[in-house]
């Protein structure tokens, strides 16, 4: 089998839920560990945080908004 | 470096509020440079880098000038140097950089910054003079945002026009601005002021003997205003002999009272209230108020402070019928008339005979309020703004009260219709036959030739087809003119209903109401033309500080999603997230702890929910009583009743029938589990409700206001939007993220994961309107759209619609529910029961009362 270069990701459990379903459009979870800890593809690392970045992002009020 | 002078130039800049005019304060400014130059003697003024004479507008500007202190002995060209490199770093750090205005060298004991770009004025609220600067703040711009420290105000076209309206004078503005300001007032700020001052407040439009006068103290701009056509076909010439000479053009007579120098104004008024208040105060409790009292209380305060010049005013007769095209042109011609009511005078309409009832105690800041209305012994329209809970139907009683002539009271909604009368009935010695209701069920007219009539905005702007005795009512409110015409929160009338309500009721002076002078669709421009400019806004801290109203302490809960909701939350895209988030098992937990928590302090506490799912779910699981749209009117009663008097129910569940169609308790603790996206008013309203908790008197005293919201939700967006205003206000929203000691609360409610799971698919299954706000009220004939239903504020309000369902037969029947039996019975039933429990002695006695009652009837029949 091939290796996979992973990296763990510590989260909150919403964060969890938003990366599960991030993950069912384009699959980068290897393992769901617990509550808190997954392991992500190491080379989506950058992109799945910049998604969560902006989805997080969106219940923010700024006063500018 | 720069030479500091606090104690001397405090001492100067005070006194010199008081002092009416000296010389103009670019002397004094200048001055100030050349005795500058003398004793520090380090770099010429006009130079841009004039040491520690710059805006330090934060922390890193400040780093930077104490850096720039160690290098002032260095050379001057090491310092242009270095100068140019901390400019440079400052305008790339900051949008706006005004290192370029030069500070006053006093400036540390001067409290404001005026922005010159767009006239913005920041104020040190800490400072020693800061009150006085507030007062006059508040008089010339609008607040912005006040909270402890840095207050900002913003000057506007508006908020200078109401300056003008109470008397204060151009120049005595920009003196005293120039003199409260840390840098020179900029040239752009001294135009712009001169700009509006000039036309603004120029011309006034006086009702005297039933005839519209344009007056003015400013010959030429009655002249100017003549030579317009509109204006002079609709001019009425009294004397035709006299045209040629100017003089005698426009009748003369001596001006009224004026008020006096701004801040000079306010600092005595402060002093004047105190007696005022305190005299009001003695002779309401000897119980001898009379008239006069009230009236040297409310009036006197300018009327004392007459200025020694003795103005002449001019003017001319205005026909009738014209007015509306004289007002609209004057308009045009950007001498925008301030109307005033001679009320005093006015010998055409007959008095009303009301008086405030001796016990009734008016509160300082109600008096300010009403002192700016009645500033030179008439009424002038305008605007004032108070908290919910601060007394503003008082203000307005009071002020009709000092008018003392016919008045039409108009409203939201039928409710706050008899809330006004018997606000009426309970503060004034007006007779019931004096008042007259106009809603949809009841249309009363008043005794004798004058009256109030308290009604609704609808009821009069309506244009539909009215009802054979509303048409009459109608008739009878266009017939008359009206002395005065109170207009309460009238930040929801929309501008057109406005309009048609101002056109037909022909009143001789205005007053608007209002809490939360705030609109999510901005139209508050449109009401400084149709009402008048806004005459007074209190400080909501300065108010809780005293002890006005109630000191509370907001909060913001967090509630975490639990994984499987935040799950389905994720993958849901109607309506039904709402559902989702107000439905957090957590927050359930949290609403339980809090209340739990405060009903063991002795709190009474309400908790809101605009959705009716989950306020029905959530009353039902924590065995309290609710009042929802659907709550019948005796059961609303019974459970009120309850909730006022009885020591064993302290929490009420409400709906959005709370905000406007109820006449709601005190309450010392308020939650809010959810509620109308982002409405800044709504947020304000219920605030309201405890702030005029009656404990507040008391040391230490505390009313609570919490938010629950489920974190990572868009929830958490609205509630920031929400709280816009109370911030501004000066509320500090404190964030709690962890409720101590909620996992010990014992039977806490969904504690198990099997039982969260059930919670969730309960919601699922729920219907999808469900998820709609405040679906359970309908709008009676007569209630303002969009204050009572509010599904969306402000917008007109549909029949409710079809519901269109697909399911199995088996499920219509009930046949897939898992039992029949409800587990979970309404507080509000078993509160029923309770209710019955009467003695049989009594029992007994009504029986046979009834009885005796039958037979008297058969008998008298027969």
């Amino acid at each position: 089998m091939k290796a996979i270069k992973g990296i763990l990701l510590t989260c909150d459990s919403a964060v969890k839920q938003i990366l599960l379903t991030m993950n069912e459009k384009e699959s980068f979870i290897i393992e769901d560990l617990d509550d808190f800890h997954l392991v992500i593809k190491a080379d989506e690392e950058y992109r799945v945080r910049r998604e969560l970045e902006t989805e997080l992002e969106k219940n923010t009020y700024s006063l500018e908004g | 470096m720069a030479p500091k002078r606090p104690a001397e130039s405090l001492g100067e800049s005070s006194s010199s509020l008081k002092r009416p005019r000296t010389q103009t304060d670019n002397e004094d400014y200048l001055d100030d440079v050349e005795l500058e130059q003398e004793v520090g003697g380090v770099s010429p003024p006009d130079t841009p880098i004039s040491g520690g004479n710059k805006i330090n507008f934060s922390a890193l500007t400040r780093r930077l000038a104490a850096g720039r202190d160690t290098l002032d002995s260095d050379e001057p060209s090491a310092l242009t140097a270095h100068r140019r490199q901390q400019d440079k770093l400052v305008s790339h750090v900051f949008d706006q950089d005004f290192t370029w205005l030069n500070l006053k060298p006093d400036h540390a004991s001067r409290p404001i910054w005026i922005s010159p770009e767009d006239g913005h004025i920041i104020l040190e609220a800490f400072s020693p003079i800061a009150e006085q600067a507030q007062d006059f703040l508040v008089a010339i711009s609008e607040p912005v945002s006040r909270p402890a420290f840095i207050h900002e105000y913003k000057l506007t076209s508006y908020s200078l026009y109401a300056a003008v309206s109470v008397g204060l004078q151009t120049e005595d503005i920009i003196e005293v601005l120039n003199r409260l300001s840390k840098v020179p007032v900029p040239e752009e700020i001294i135009t712009f002021i001169r700009d509006r001052t000039l036309s603004y407040g120029k011309v006034k439009l006086v009702l005297k003997h039933n005839k519209y006068f344009i007056e003015s103290s400013y010959p030429e701009t009655l002249q100017y205003l003549l030579k317009d056509a509109v204006i002079r076909e609709a001019r009425v010439v009294s004397q035709p002999t006299d045209t040629s000479i100017k003089g005698a053009t426009f009748g003369t007579t001596k001006a009224p009272a004026k008020p006096t120098l701004p801040v000079a104004g306010s600092k005595e008024l402060e002093k004047k209230n105190a007696e005022g208040s305190g005299k009001a105060g003695g002779t309401t409790v000897a119980g001898a108020s009379t008239d006069a009292d009230l009236f040297t209380s409310v009036v006197g305060v300018d009327a004392d402070e007459i200025d020694d010049e003795d103005e002449n005013v001019h003017s001319f007769e205005i026909d009738d019928t014209k007015i509306d095209d004289v007002k609209k042109r004057c308009n045009e011609l950007e001498y925008p008339m301030l109307e005033e009511y001679d009320f005093r005078n006015d010998t055409i309409n007959a008095n009303l005979d009301i008086d405030l009832k001796p016990a009734t105690v008016i509160r300082p800041y109600q008096e300010t309020s009403l002192s700016k209305m009645f500033g030179n012994g008439r009424a002038r329209s305008g605007i004032i703004v108070l908290p919910c809970g601060a007394g503003k139907t008082l203000v307005g009683i009071t002020a009709a009260c000092t008018i003392k002539k016919s008045c039409v009271v108009l409203c939201t909604s039928s409710v706050s219709v008899m809330q006004w009368r018997s606000q009426f009935m309970q503060w004034s010695n007006v007779t019931d036959r004096q008042l007259a209701v106009f809603t949809a069920d009841q249309k009363e007219y008043f005794a004798g030739d004058s009256g109030i009539v308290i009604s609704t905005y609808s009821m009069v702007a309506s244009t539909h087809n009215r009802s054979y005795e509303s048409k009459k009512m109608m008739e009878f409110l266009q017939s008359r003119e009206w002395g005065f015409i109170l207009l309460d929160e009238v930040h929801v009338v929309p501008a057109a209903m406005f309009r048609r309500v101002v056109t037909t009721i022909k009143a001789h002076s205005k007053l608007g109401l209002t809490a939360t002078l705030v609109r999510e669709d901005d139209k508050i421009a449109d009401l400084n033309y149709m009402i008048g400019p806004k005459l007074y806004e209190a400080n909501w801290m300065d108010l809780a500080a005293k002890g006005h109203i109630a000191n509370v302490q907001c909060a913001e809960v967090w509630c975490p999603m639990t994984p499987e909701f935040y799950r389905e939350y994720l993958q849901e895209r109607s309506r039904k997230r709402m559902l989702l988030y107000s439905m957090n098992p957590r927050k359930f937990q949290a609403c339980q702890f809090l209340i739990k928590y405060h009903e063991d302090r002795g709190d009474k506490i309400i908790v809101f929910s605009d959705n009716v799912y989950a306020l029905e779910a959530y009353a039902k699981r924590l065995g309290k009583a609710f009042i929802h749209g659907g709550t019948g009117q005796t059961e609303r009663m019974r459970v009120l009743e309850r909730f006022q008097h009885d020591p064993r129910v302290n929490t009420i569940f409400l709906s959005k029938v709370g905000d406007t169609s109820i006449d709601l308790p005190e309450a010392t603790c308020l939650i809010q589990i959810s509620s109308h996206f982002g409405s800044r008013r709504q947020e304000a309203q219920r605030l309201g409700r405890i702030l005029r908790a009656k404990r507040r008197n008391d040391e230490g005293f505390n009313a609570f206001f919490y938010s629950l919201v489920s974190k990572d939700t868009q929830e958490m967006f609205y509630s920031t939007k929400r709280q816009q205003f109370l911030i501004d206000q000066g509320y500090a929203f404190k964030v709690i993220t962890h409720l101590d000691g909620l996992e010990t609360l014992p039977d806490l409610v969904y504690k198990t994961r099997d039982s969260q799971i059930e919670l969730l698919s309960a919601v699922l299954q729920a219907n999808e309107s469900a998820a709609d706000l405040g679906s359970d009220i309908q709008a009676k004939e007569g209630d303002l759209a969009g204050t009572v239903t509010s599904k969306d504020f402000g917008m007109p309000t549909k029949g409710r619609p079809a519901q269109r369902t697909t399911g199995s037969l088996a499920a219509l029947s009930g046949g897939q529910h898992m039992s029949y039996i409800e587990q979970n019975k309404s507080a509000n039933k078993k509160l029923a029961k309770d209710a019955t429990s009467r003695s049989k002695l009594f029992l007994n006695r009504e029986k046979k009362m009834a009885a005796a009652k039958k037979e008297s009837r058969m008998a008298g029949g027969g």
